[in-house]
């Protein structure tokens, strides 16, 4: 999703002002940062210190970013610098000096990466679901509730008959496919795909 | 996730996102929604141009004498700020010396003003024990924001 047009003009309208864009931008990758801070083990204070650092640096690069596109990576390198910040200055404060676990400070660069990937997948995922008409959103949002709700309960509950639950559930997941969030997912990952395939790479 | 995925992994996949989402504190979110009242805050940058405390591990391997008072410089095109962090305290002044207010702001929210004096000096008591960054507003008009500094 390297070149996702959306997030692209997301950054553009915050760094001009725009209030609203920049929540969107929060709401979209709030769960990435999050997932990053839980990964060093921080307890909830320390989760939020991280939180507002990397929010506020954000603030400031706003203007700066030169590839808007590329703001998942950055979040999640400055999420994971600053929580090594936080974790080596808990480790000082409680003199724990060799004894810092090692496994807290080398949260490999490859389960960041995987997390970067998860980010925007679920961006767009949730993007696409809330494009959806409102009647689509509650079926599908039935469907994977945990613990699953049966189609005895969903037709109690939305007034949709048995048997049309299963045609419902494939028309409004094709709606999801066709929609402009997975496209931009999907033409982006066929270039990080061809880059992939290159002889040596 | 690929475009040729049928309607169960795709379903699976879209569970998993709304899930995350849910898993995210609304405290959280609501912490990153707050930070953009610092956007566009209107003050030159002044960054960080010397910190003893690096100075001194750089020169561990040849000395192996204990740290002594950490001092900071922070310059901006017009202004330094030259920092000296005490035991309670931090005593700071401005170069070259002029008169003003010092606003001290957290990253926990909160903010506090102190005086400069007519030689540029301030104390700020005591040091914040989150990340702060300093506002200098001098009297002639310049209007300095230092990076922000963890002690």
């Amino acid at each position: 999703m390297r070149d996702d047009p959306h997030v692209v003009a997301l950054v553009t309208r915050a760094s001009g002002g725009d209030h609203d864009a920049w929540n969107e931008l929060v709401d979209r990758y709030s769960s990435l940062v999050y997932t990053i801070c839980t990964r060093y083990r921080l307890s909830n204070h320390d989760i939020e210190d991280v939180g507002q650092s990397v929010w506020l640096l954000l603030v400031e690069q706003l203007g700066k970013l030169r590839e808007p596109a590329a703001l998942p990576g950055w979040l999640a390198t400055t999420t994971a610098r600053e929580c090594l910040r936080v974790v080596t200055a808990a480790s000082k404060a409680e003199r724990l000096g060799t004894g810092l676990d090692d496994s807290v400070l080398f949260v490999d660069d490859a389960a960041i990466d995987e997390e970067i990937l998860v980010a925007e997948q679920n961006a767009a995922l949730r993007a696409a679901f809330a494009e959806l008409p409102p009647r689509c959103q509650r079926l599908l949002s039935m469907l994977v509730s945990d613990p699953p709700r049966s189609y005895a309960e969903i037709h109690t509950e939305l007034g949709i008959p048995v048997g049309s639950i299963g045609p419902q559930r494939a028309r409004c997941l094709e709606r999801m496919r066709r929609s402009d969030a997975l496209a931009a997912l999907w033409e982006g990952e066929e270039k990080i795909n061809i880059r992939g395939g290159e002889p040596g790479a | 996730m690929r475009n040729d995925w049928d309607d169960d992994r795709l379903l699976a996949a879209l569970g998993q996102a709304l899930k995350a989402r849910e898993a995210v504190p609304s405290w959280f979110i609501e912490t990153g929604k707050n930070a953009f009242a610092w956007h566009n805050i209107d003050a030159e940058l002044a960054q960080l141009t010397y910190d003893s405390q690096q100075d001194q591990r750089a020169l561990a391997v040849l000395r192996s004498e204990t740290a002594s008072i950490r001092s900071l410089t922070f310059t901006s095109a017009h202004l330094s700020l030259e920092l000296e962090v005490t035991a309670n305290s931090l005593l700071g002044q401005l170069l070259p010396p002029r008169a003003g207010e010092l606003e001290i702001q957290t990253r926990a929210g909160t903010t506090s003003t102190t005086e400069v004096d007519e030689i540029g000096c301030f104390s700020v008591e005591p040091i914040p024990d989150t990340p702060f960054r300093l506002r200098c507003r001098a009297a002639d008009g310049t209007d300095v924001l230092t990076a922000w500094i963890t002690i």
